[in-house]
């Protein structure tokens, strides 16, 4: 008899931790700090749910050709993207519209972030203010406009339109400078005339710290998530408030269409929007919190796009804009910038 | 060596079919891509990719750069396999293990090296201001000069390799003999030296001239977007715009201008014998 109990608990055992294993969620995340994002959301999720994460990383242009391409039978359930990524996901009809009823933090969320792109086809998880770093001992910025001036020729630098930080410069640009219209051709046609004087267009914010570090660059554009690389610094640093306000860009999280998973994915999306999680990645400095309730310490908020007045006056460019009229800014950009 | 032919075309088949099935199929695919269009073959893909002027600008910097690296290579090539051969044994040893140092270094790390040393701040401007040749610094990185030197350190002891290989099997009094014979050095190179050592130019050239064409890194680091090379371009026609036709013209390109680069420099070389 105790055999037979023994071996009935065995495999009561063997059968629960299969079960376990084939509650399985799959994401589709940046790169970025996937070490810090195991410890505070992954691990913790996993505890609760009882299931597995299956985590998918790459850049955003192919992590959207492999949902484009397994559109039939989705093997990613939920991903994060920027707004306008999963803007242009939802316009292909790849995207499910979200019961924001079965995410309970939806309500805590910063309203901007409760339904960004329309029909409730994503959430927004994280915010980014995007303004001027400069070296406040060699110049003073106090205009977009500024980065096209005499004063820092030479010693600016671009992001490159290709990237994120690319259109919100040009779209700042473009208000400075009293271009009218999302075509930005004028905009891009004094870049052009002054590329010369613009020391690179750059990629990835890492390489851009580098080169302030290296005093090759004086001031340029960059995203809020990169200003502890610059606070930090032996350099004066400073964080430009430009008479034209800061720009700025929120990412999001979305669910594929008929992917069958929608529970699982559901209770994920609200553990990472809820108080707790979006607090820890706070602290972390991993993301500016979207999550409305969310409390840190001034030192902490420092490096984050934090509070209310701040994210409410960002001047964000159009999601809808940027799909619109991305393909003719890079046309306008390679004949007059990059030629 | 084979009992018959079909022994010797078994044991070539596993690698054959490996080749065939990993190496040639994928890239056939690759590169017949811009050939369709509208599931039609047409080259209307190359007419419009030939006629947008970056790419022509990106194409024509490119195909510049590379031969500038290789002929470049193949002065300072040919200086340094010359003194190498000269020295004894054993100093050849050490002078030819330093020309090889740099190739068990990283291409990355030789490469951020050079954004500290054309830096504002760095050696070569210190250097300039130091000698009174300019009173501020000289923007050099992100410049096609940046490139290009990257480029040449990075190639240029495959030249230097390829050319010691071949002047080792120089007869050792030619160069004496026709000096003697009241030859000058010019005269020496061109008629001795030269058509003796075609092989080397011809294999160190194409290395030099295929690798400056096809290298990323150094591009990428070096000249950013405002030096787009053919290879830089390429990675970010996948890599931003998912634009896989572009990429095989590209691909298309470099491997034509490979081939076409092995070609001329054979061509050179027999006439020169």
């Amino acid at each position: 008899m105790k055999y037979l109990i023994a071996l009935s608990m065995v495999l009561h055992l063997t059968t629960g931790a299969a079960q376990a294993a084939e509650k399985k969620l799959t994401i589709s995340v940046y790169a970025f700090a996937q070490d810090a994002f195991k410890k505070v959301l992954y691990d913790p999720f996993e505890k609760i749910c009882g299931c597995d994460l299956v985590i998918e990383t790459g850049n955003s242009v192919e992590r959207m050709a492999k949902i484009e391409a397994n559109a039939a039978k989705p093997v990613v359930d939920m991903a994060v993207m920027s707004s306008h990524d999963a803007l242009a996901l939802a316009r292909k009809g790849l995207l499910q519209s979200l019961d924001v009823s079965k995410i309970p933090s939806h309500a805590d969320l910063y309203k901007s972030a409760q339904n960004p792109i329309g029909d409730n086809m994503a959430v927004g998880y994280g915010f980014y203010a995007t303004s001027i770093v400069y070296r406040s001992d060699l110049v003073q910025i106090d205009s977009w406009a500024d980065l096209l001036s005499d004063k820092v020729k030479g010693r600016v630098a671009l992001p490159n339109i290709t990237g994120t930080q690319g259109p919100l410069a040009l779209h700042m640009l473009s208000k400075a400078l009293g271009h009218e219209g999302m075509d930005f051709t004028k905009t891009i046609d004094a870049i052009g005339d002054k590329k010369d004087d613009i020391v690179t267009f750059y990629g990835r914010s890492s390489q851009l710290a580098q080169l302030m570090l290296q005093e090759e660059v004086i001031a340029a554009p960059v995203g809020r998530f990169a200003w502890s690389r610059f606070s930090g610094a032996a350099l004066p640093f400073k964080w430009a408030e430009p008479k034209e306000g800061q720009t700025g860009g929120m990412n999001v999280m979305l669910m594929t269409k008929g992917n069958g998973n929608e529970e699982l994915a559901y209770q994920f999306m609200d553990y990472w929007l809820s108080n707790e999680v979006q607090t820890r990645i706070a602290v972390m400095k991993l993301d500016s919190p979207a999550n409305s309730t969310v409390v840190v310490s001034p030192e902490i908020a420092e490096s984050l796009t934090y509070g209310a007045e701040l994210i409410n006056s960002l001047s964000m460019l159009d999601s809808g804009a940027i799909i619109d009229n991305r393909d003719a800014w890079v046309e306008r950009w390679n004949e007059k910038v990059l030629n | 060596m084979f009992q018959n032919r079909n022994e010797g075309l078994a044991l070539a088949l596993p690698a054959a079919v490996f080749t065939a099935l990993l190496f040639l199929l994928p890239v056939g695919i690759l590169l017949s891509e811009p050939f369709q269009v509208d599931g039609q073959w047409s080259i209307q893909g190359y007419i419009d990719f030939a006629f947008k002027p970056l790419n022509q600008v990106v194409f024509l910097r490119t195909l510049k750069l590379g031969f500038l690296v290789a002929f470049t290579s193949a002065i300072i090539g040919y200086a340094c396999a010359f003194c190498i051969i000269n020295l004894d044994g054993k100093h050849r040893g050490r002078v030819f293990g330093m020309v090889m140092l740099p190739l068990m270094i990283s291409p990355v790390a030789r490469t951020y090296a050079w954004i500290v040393i054309l830096g504002r701040t760095g050696i070569v401007n210190d250097t300039i201001i130091g000698l009174g040749l300019s009173d501020t610094p000289i923007r050099l990185l992100f410049t096609e000069t940046a490139v290009f030197l990257g480029l040449l350190q990075l190639f240029l002891p495959l030249m230097i390799i390829s050319l010691v290989s071949s002047m080792e099997n120089l007869p050792k009094d030619a160069v004496s003999a026709a000096r003697v014979l009241g030859a000058n050095w010019f005269q020496v190179f061109m008629r001795i030296i030269l058509p003796l050592t075609k092989d080397g130019l011809v294999l160190g050239g194409t290395l030099v001239f295929t690798g400056s064409l096809t290298a990323y890194i150094t591009p990428a680091v070096l000249g950013g977007s405002k030096v787009l090379m053919l290879e830089t371009l390429l990675y970010q026609r996948v890599n931003v715009a998912n634009d896989f036709v572009s990429a095989g013209i590209i691909a298309t390109i470099l491997i034509l201008m490979s081939f076409g680069a092995n070609i001329l420099l054979k061509r050179v070389a027999g006439t020169r014998s």
